[in-house]
């Protein structure tokens, strides 16, 4: 398939357009010096011609014995070989000698016309004929004489230039495509092989460079203006992620003592009640705030690249199903039917608490979002190689302009709404954070008044499932750790 | 029992440090790592609760001379990352517990005790709290002799609060010890499944015997 806006293509159609604008042009000058060149060679053949005969013939005494010319012309140029004509007038009207028809039938002598009142030496073109006419003053008489020949033969040779232009110039237009064609992708190879290596560049190796090519071109300055942006990127990034560390950091801090101080307070049975009760609020928002900071962290160690800090094969639907027990009654609580539904074993690779995280926040958001009476389904099937799970609700369902913001941190389609629910606004962030590190497909689907549905989909392990879950410290690999402290993270304490 | 905190956050410090002392423990507060390394290496504590970030010297450096000097004294880790690698970190540098900040008074308590191997694990067999009996052997749970049928959510959370009458519980300790982590940050679980075990065993009881604790948690003690 032929790409109408890719440079090969505009490149190869700009040069295909101007050849056949310089062979057209070639072609036509070539046409009108080659016809003016044939034309010229033929006049002056029969202007030659004909001051012989009159020279030979006219000036002679029997030049006006017709039958004499006749005989001495036919035996000296025998026109009717040659293709020729000729014809001789006395006094502008009587003719002493025309030629018959030539052989090869090129003209028709009885068919040119008589010439009158013809003096002066010059050519006339006719349609298919050239003439050539030359007075004559001799002693015995005036005489005028006409040597013609078919323009036929010119023709002929022009046809063929034409018929040899018409089929050259195309196929050497061709030719030039096809080869400007190879010329301009080779010439395009090194920006296709650096457009692959930026592609490898995630937020994972933004510390990789792309090879400068050394070739003082575009090329160069392409490769150079690229790595200077990864570097740029590479420090923003860094720089961010260094902020949200140290900014959470700095805020559990203070949570701990407000907490700390706070929870003394509530606990003492001496304060009147209502104290105890705005102490208590005020416990209930530093628990927010906590959770806040613990999911902004949360985002933050995903962007680090530490989703996967173990990598076991597990079944997934049974994950699922596990998931959808514990959660049961949250959503019996408000009156929802939460079923769990698929395929098993559906194997995948990864780590498996992050995973049930994913699940477990998708569940919790369909249990909010749903309204008593409803029904929340998990669904779990495979697709090809992939494993698939969904989360399907018939809530009140998201707006389509919100669909494509739903995962950004801290978006709530109705402000007053979640916030009464207790979200921290981060639960879909850390299940897209937690998907792209896994290379989870992750799609919404809603429509709004009639329900959401949730698509994870995840490549398939076809290792063996290992059963239970891996317990922290004891078999989880150290290799993460030294690759934590070469990346030269700051000390969390 | 000689308790040292190294914590360089005096408000922080101060807090467990009134918290252990009316549990009657004898607390030893250090603000400065170098300081706190010393003591925690010369006298002869029970337990060292060590911040990470420490001016002078790290908790992670105070920890690993202590093991090298080939002191077996149990240390809990207080850190501010809840990150998995940095609990391996300071797992493999022979910490024997962490919590991440902030966390609940409570919680300190249960893993100070815990370290100090006094129990927080009730070990009788047979929990009562007035006249509401649990059996852990047979997992039978009588309130005023009548029997009452529990999901095993529900009686892990109740064994759970009953293992320590009227201590407050928050609802991050029940959901770590009912639930797992993937359930962390969203406590709300906790409070529907307070409520069915209520309903269960308080709402055709008198006294009431679970009660909240406005923004701390829930126990279950008698009035």
């Amino acid at each position: 398939m032929i790409n109408r806006r890719s440079i090969r293509f505009q490149m190869v159609g700009w040069h295909g357009c101007l050849m056949s604008v310089v062979f057209l042009v070639f072609g036509c000058f070539m046409y009108v010096s080659l016809k003016h060149y044939l034309e010229e060679n033929l006049k002056q053949k029969l202007e030659d011609r004909a001051e012989q005969i009159s020279s030979q013939f006219l000036f002679d005494p029997e030049a006006l014995d017709p039958a004499w010319l006749s005989r001495q012309i036919n035996a000296r140029f025998s026109p009717e070989n040659n293709g020729r004509f000729v014809r001789v007038t006395l006094n502008e009207t009587n003719i002493l000698f025309r030629s018959s028809n030539p052989r090869d039938g090129s003209l028709d002598a009885s068919q040119i016309p008589r010439v009158t009142g013809e003096k002066k030496k010059g050519f006339r073109n006719e349609r298919a004929v050239v003439l050539a006419g030359l007075p004559v003053e001799s002693p015995q008489g005036r005489f005028f004489v006409e040597v013609g020949a078919s323009r036929a033969p010119i023709a002929e040779v022009l046809n063929q230039a034409v018929i040899a232009i018409m089929i050259a110039a195309p196929a050497s237009i061709l030719v030039a495509m096809i080869a400007g064609y190879f010329l301009v992708s080779r010439a395009l190879k090194p920006v296709a092989q650096v457009a692959s290596t930026a592609e490898k560049i995630t937020f994972h190796n933004l510390n990789e460079t792309i090879p400068e090519t050394q070739s003082g071109d575009e090329l160069e300055k392409l490769t150079v203006a690229l790595n200077r942006m990864i570097f740029r990127l590479n420090d923003s990034v860094g720089y961010t992620k260094r902020f949200i560390a140290d900014a959470s950091h700095e805020l559990r801090t203070p949570l701990t003592i407000i907490q700390g101080e706070l929870e003394r307070l509530a606990q003492n049975q001496e304060l009147p009640s209502h104290v105890r009760e705005s102490i208590g609020s005020s416990l209930e928002e530093v628990e927010r705030l906590t959770k806040i900071v613990e999911g902004l962290f949360a985002l933050s160690r995903l962007d680090a690249g530490e989703a996967q800090s173990e990598s076991v094969t597990f079944d997934f639907t049974k994950l699922a199903q596990t998931t959808a027990e514990q959660m049961s009654l949250l959503a019996e609580d408000k009156n929802l039917k939460l079923t769990c539904e698929g395929q098993s074993p559906m194997p995948v690779l990864g780590d498996r608490s992050r995973l049930k995280q994913v699940i477990v926040n998708l569940v919790d958001n369909a249990i909010k979002y749903t309204p008593a009476g409803g029904q929340v389904k998990i669904v779990t099937r495979v697709i090809c190689t992939n494993a698939c799970l969904e989360v399907i609700d018939n809530g009140i369902g998201i707006p389509s302009e919100a669909v494509p913001h739903v995962f950004e941190r801290f978006f709530r389609v109705d402000k007053a709404r979640s916030r009464e629910m207790g979200g921290a606004g981060l639960g879909l962030s850390i299940v897209r954070s937690i998907c792209n590190a896994h290379g989870a497909h992750l799609e919404v689907i809603s429509t709004e008044g009639l329900g959401t549905k949730v698509q994870v989909i995840l490549p398939l392990s076809f290792r063996r499932v290992e059963e239970g879950l891996l317990r922290i410290g004891k078999k989880l690999d150290p290799a993460p750790v030294d690759k934590l402290e070469k990346a030269d993270r700051p000390a969390f304490g | 029992m000689r308790l040292l905190i190294v914590e360089d956050e005096k408000k922080v410090a101060e807090f467990i440090a009134l918290g252990l002392r009316s549990e009657r423990f004898a607390v030893d507060v250090e603000h400065d790592g170098t300081t706190g390394c010393h003591l925690a290496l010369n006298r002869p504590y029970d337990l060292l609760i060590l911040d990470l970030l420490l001016p002078g010297c790290g908790g992670i450096e105070i920890l690993k001379r202590v093991r090298e000097n080939k002191l077996e004294v149990p240390v809990l880790i207080l850190t501010a990352s809840s990150g998995t690698e940095e609990k391996v970190r300071n797992f493999e540098a022979g910490a024997d517990d962490y919590l991440t900040k902030p966390f609940a008074f409570a919680e300190l308590l249960v893993r100070v005790k815990a370290l100090l191997r006094r129990g927080t694990k009730n070990a009788q067999n047979v929990l009562r709290v007035a006249d509401l009996e649990l059996d852990r052997l047979t997992q039978n749970v009588r309130r005023d002799g009548r029997k009452i049928e529990l999901t095993s959510k529900e009686y892990s959370l109740l064994e759970f609060l009953m293992t320590n009458p009227a201590r407050v519980y928050s609802r991050t300790m029940i959901v770590e010890h009912v639930w797992d982590e993937s359930f962390e940050g969203l406590t709300n679980i906790v409070d529907v499944y307070v409520r069915h075990l209520r309903r269960k065993i308080d709402d055709s009881f008198d006294p009431k015997l679970i009660k909240t604790v406005r923004g701390v948690g829930y126990c279950i003690e008698s009035p």
